[in-house]
C-alpha cells in the first residue's frame, strides 16, 4: 500500500519546490531517498551499531551483568600472552589452509569433472551439494555417531584388519581438529563445486575451440584459458572462504567445544566460550575485534589486488 | 498530492527520530529497567530436559493448575543452552519470571548484582518453616535476603549394579586399598572398573573425581576456600589430589573422555564398565527395569582424619529480579516449597532425588534410603565444583582434568596453567 501511495505521488509533474532551499529538478526523488535510507537504517541498527558496540566492548572488562569497565588495551595486551589464543591462531590459520585450499582445489576438480553435460550428471551434482543443504548442526551430530569409539569409523577400520588405527578421533589431541575439518570440508566442497560450474559455464566455448586449433593439450587449455577466465570466480570463492573459515564455528562447537583441552580451538570457538562460559565478555569482544581485522584484511588486500589487476 | 508529500516527509522524519531512538536505547551495555509483563500465567524456564524429570515437571505444572491460584506455562530448555543463556535471561526487560537453579555460591553471584527476587515471603510461610538450618543457610544471600526456595537433592556415589559385581563374584570396597583392588580385579576379567563419561559435552562430570579426593584429601573446608579463590590450584595440597587420582588413572575407561557421561552409564548398565562415580540424575535416562539393580557405595575414604564430607546438590528455584508477576511468583514459590509438590516431582522422575521439605516422602526404594542416609553420615555438604564456584570457573577445571587424564605425567604445567587461568575469572 505504502508503495503504491508514494508512486502515485510521483507520477504527475515534478511538485513544486517546497521548503525553504528549493532544490528543484536536481532534487533525489523521495522514493530513492527511502529506499536508501530504510535498508541502511535497519543496517544501521541492526549492524553497524552492534559492531560498534562490539569495539567498544573491546576496551572494557564486563561479566555482562554489571556495568562494563573501561580498561583500554589491557585485552589486547592479555593477548599478547595468552597461549590458548597463539594456539587458537595457530589452528585457525591450519584451518584455513587446509578447510580452505582443499574445498578450493577439490571445489574445483569436481565442478571440471562434473561440468559436461551427459545422463545422470545431475544426479552427482545433487549428490555433492546435498551436505550444503544439511545444518551444520545437524552435520555434526551425524559425524559425532561416526567418530564415537564404538561409531562407524572404528568398526569400519576393524573390520579390514586396521584395529591399531582405532581411537576416540574427537578425544585426542592429536586427531581433534582434523576430525572436525573433515564434516566440515565434506559440506565445503559441494557449495565452491556449484560456484565454480557457475564460473565454467560463462567462459565461451569458442575460447576453447581456438586453443585447441591452435595445437593447445588439456592441460594448457585447462592453465591459460580455463584458468584465466576463472578470475572473478576466484575472487569470490576466496572471500567465501576465508569468510567461512574464520567464522567456522557450529561444526567445531557441536563436535568438540574446542577440546580437549583446547587442541581444536579456533579464535570463533575461543571468543565464544570466553564470551559466554567464562563470562568475560570484554575479553570475547577483543576476540572478535582481531576475528574481524584477520577476515576484512585478508578479504580487502584481495579485492584491491584483483581490481587492481583488472584495470 | 501535496499533502502526501508532507506526510512522507513527516513519515521519513519520524523514522529518523525512530531510529535514533533505537539507536540510544539499542546500547547493549545499558541495563534495561523494563519489567516483565504483568498478570497471566507465571513463565517457568526450565533446564530438566531428560525425558522423565521434563514429564515430573510436566505433571507438577498440571497440579499447580488444578490448584486454581494460578498458572504456570513450562518452558523447557536444554541443560546447555539453559546454562549459557542465564545471565540474558536474568537481565533482560521481559525475562521468565522463575528459573530452576542451584542455590548457594551461584544464587548468590546473580544475588549480589540485585537480579534476584527476595523470596522472604515465601519463606516466612508454615510449609518452609521446617526446613533445615543448613537448607535455610544455602539459600540466604550476602545480603542477608532469602533468595532460592530448594525442593529437592541427590547424591553422589560410585553407582554399580548389583547383579554384576556379583556375577564378577566382587563387592563394595571400605578402602582405598580395597577399592584399587576391586579396580584390580575388574581389570583382570577384561572390564574397564571405572567409567567416567567426560566425553561429548559432559566434560563437567570428571570434576566429581576432583572435588572428592580434594574432600577426602584436604577436606570439605579446604575444597571451599580453594575453589573461591583463598587458596591455589598450584598448592602443594592440590598436587596430592592429582598423585592420588594418578593410583586409580590406569583402572579409567580409557574412552572416559570421548563419551558423554549418558554413554558412560549405559556401559556400566550393560556390564562394559564396572562401576562409575555419578550423581543420581545418570537414573533418569536409565530404563525402569534397571533401577531396582542399581547400588552405589561412598567414595573410599583416605585419610579418617579428615571429617567425612559428601557431595549432595541441592536443587530448587529462583525467581528473576525483574518479574512483573511478583504475588504470583511469590505463590509459585510457596506451592514449591510445599511437600506435596516435591512429591509429585518424585513420583514423576525417576524417584531417586530426596525431598528438601522435612516431611515429604521419597520414593521409598532400597535405594532411596540407603542414599538418605549416605548424607545423612556426613558432617559436611558439598554442592558440586560449579555450584561451590561459579559456571565460569567449570571449564578451566574441564581442561585442566581432561588435560590430566590424557598426560598425567604433565601436572606440574597442567596446574600452572589453571590456576592462571582460574585468577582471570576470579579477577572479572
Amino acid at each position: 500500500m505504502a508503495v503504491l501511495t508514494t508512486t502515485k505521488s510521483t507520477s504527475p509533474a515534478p511538485a513544486p519546490p517546497r521548503g525553504r532551499r528549493g532544490r528543484g529538478a536536481r532534487r533525489t526523488p523521495p522514493l530513492v531517498l527511502a529506499f536508501v535510507l530504510i535498508p541502511l537504517l535497519a543496517e544501521a541498527v541492526w549492524v553497524f551499531w552492534p559492531a560498534l558496540q562490539g569495539f567498544y566492548l573491546a576496551l572494557t572488562s564486563w561479566d555482562g551483568v554489571s556495568a562494563p569497565t573501561f580498561v583500554g588495551l589491557d585485552n589486547f595486551r592479555e593477548m599478547a600472552g595468552d597461549a590458548t589464543f597463539r594456539d587458537a591462531t595457530w589452528n585457525t590459520v591450519l584451518w584455513l589452509v587446509l578447510f580452505g585450499g582443499l574445498s578450493a582445489v577439490l571445489g574445483l576438480a569436481t565442478a571440471l569433472l562434473l561440468q559436461q553435460e551427459r545422463r545422470g550428471i545431475g544426479f552427482y551434482r545433487a549428490a555433492l551439494f546435498l551436505p550444503v543443504v544439511f545444518s551444520l548442526v545437524a552435520t555434526a551430530l551425524v559425524w559425532q555417531a561416526i567418530y564415537q569409539p564404538d561409531g562407524v569409523l572404528n568398526q569400519v577400520l576393524e573390520s579390514v584388519g586396521l584395529e591399531s588405527l582405532r581411537h576416540a578421533w574427537l578425544a585426542d589431541r592429536d586427531t581433534a581438529l582434523y576430525a572436525v575439518i573433515v564434516p566440515a570440508l565434506w559440506r565445503q566442497i559441494g557449495y565452491v563445486m556449484v560456484l565454480y560450474l557457475a564460473g565454467l559455464k560463462g567462459i565461451d566455448p569458442a575460447l576453447h575451440e581456438a586453443a585447441k586449433v591452435d595445437g593447445a593439450g588439456p592441460w594448457q587449455r585447462f592453465r591459460h584459458v580455463t584458468l584465466p577466465q576463472l578470475r572473478s570466480v576466484n575472487a569470490v570463492v576466496l572471500s567465501v572462504i576465508v569468510i567461512d573459515s574464520l567464522r567456522s564455528f557450529d561444526v567445531v562447537w557441536s563436535l568438540t567445544r574446542g577440546g580437549p583441552y583446547h587442541s581444536s580451538e579456533l579464535l570463533s570457538t575461543y571468543m565464544y566460550s570466553t564470551a559466554f562460559q567464562s563470562l568475560r565478555l570484554g575479553y570475547g569482544s577483543a576476540l572478535a575485534v582481531v576475528i574481524f581485522v584477520l577476515a576484512f584484511g585478508v578479504i580487502a588486500s584481495y579485492l584491491v589486488r584483483a581490481f587492481r589487476e583488472a584495470d | 498530492m501535496t499533502n502526501h508529500q508532507t506526510s512522507r516527509r513527516r513519515f521519513l522524519a519520524g523514522l529518523g527520530a525512530a531510529g535514533t531512538a533505537a539507536l540510544l536505547s539499542g546500547c547493549v551495555t545499558s541495563g534495561s529497567s523494563g519489567k516483565s509483563a504483568s498478570g497471566g500465567a507465571v513463565t517457568l524456564q526450565s533446564n530438566l530436559s531428560a525425558p522423565q524429570a521434563k514429564a515430573a515437571m510436566e505433571d507438577l505444572v498440571a497440579a499447580y493448575a488444578k490448584k486454581g491460584t494460578g498458572e504456570v506455562s513450562l518452558n523447557t530448555v536444554a541443560a546447555e543452552t539453559f546454562r549459557t543463556q542465564l545471565p540474558t535471561y536474568l537481565t533482560s526487560a521481559n525475562p521468565p519470571d522463575v528459573y530452576t537453579w542451584y542455590p548457594g555460591s551461584v544464587a548468590d553471584a546473580y544475588a549480589r548484582k540485585d537480579l534476584l527476587l527476595d523470596l522472604g515471603e515465601v519463606w516466612e510461610s508454615p510449609e518452609l518453616a521446617g526446613y533445615s538450618k543448613a537448607l535455610n543457610s544455602l539459600c540466604t544471600a550476602t545480603s542477608g535476603k532469602k533468595v532460592f526456595v530448594p525442593t529437592t537433592y541427590y547424591w553422589w556415589g560410585m553407582f554399580y549394579r548389583k547383579s554384576h559385581f556379583a556375577k564378577w563374584g566382587v563387592s563394595e570396597p571400605k578402602s582405598w586399598d580395597d577399592f584399587l583392588d576391586l579396580c584390580d580385579k575388574l581389570k583382570s576379567k577384561g572390564i574397564s572398573p571405572i567409567g567416567l563419561g567426560a566425553g561429548g559435552n559432559t566434560a563437567w562430570v570428571a570434576s566429581a573425581w576432583f572435588d572428592y579426593l580434594n574432600i577426602r584429601i584436604n577436606g570439605a573446608d579446604y575444597h571451599r576456600r580453594l575453589l573461591a579463590g583463598e587458596h591455589r590450584f598450584d598448592d602443594p595440597e592440590v598436587r596430592k589430589v592429582f598423585d592420588r587420582w594418578q593410583e586409580v588413572l590406569p583402572y579409567f575407561d580409557p574412552d572416559g573422555t570421548a563419551v558423554a557421561f549418558q554413554d558412560a552409564s549405559t556401559s556400566m548398565l550393560n556390564g562394559r564398565s564396572g562401576m562409575m562415580l555419578i550423581g543420581t540424575f545418570f537414573a533418569d535416562a536409565a530404563p525402569k527395569d534397571a533401577l531396582d539393580d542399581i547400588d552405589f557405595f561412598r567414595f573410599p575414604v583416605i585419610d579418617p582424619k579428615v571429617p567425612l564430607a559428601e557431595e549432595a546438590p541441592t536443587d530448587g528455584y529462583f525467581a528473576g529480579a525483574r518479574t512483573g508477576r511478583h504475588d504470583e511468583v511469590i505463590d509459585l514459590m510457596r506451592y514449591l516449597g510445599t511437600a506435596e509438590a516435591q512429591e509429585i516431582y518424585i513420583k514423576g522422575s525417576s524417584g531417586t532425588v530426596l525431598p528438601c521439605h522435612p516431611d515429604a516422602g521419597d520414593a521409598g526404594t532400597p535405594l532411596v534410603v540407603k542414599g538418605r542416609a549416605h548424607i545423612e553420615e556426613a558432617a559436611e555438604i558439598t554442592q558440586f565444583f560449579n555450584r561451590d564456584s561459579s559456571d565460569a570457573l567449570q571449564p578451566t577445571a574441564d581442561n585442566a582434568l581432561t588435560r590430566f587424564i590424557a598426560e598425567p605425567k604433565s601436572i606440574g604445567p597442567i596446574l600452572t596453567t589453571w590456576q592462571r587461568d582460574a585468577e582471570k575469572i576470579w579477577n572479572v
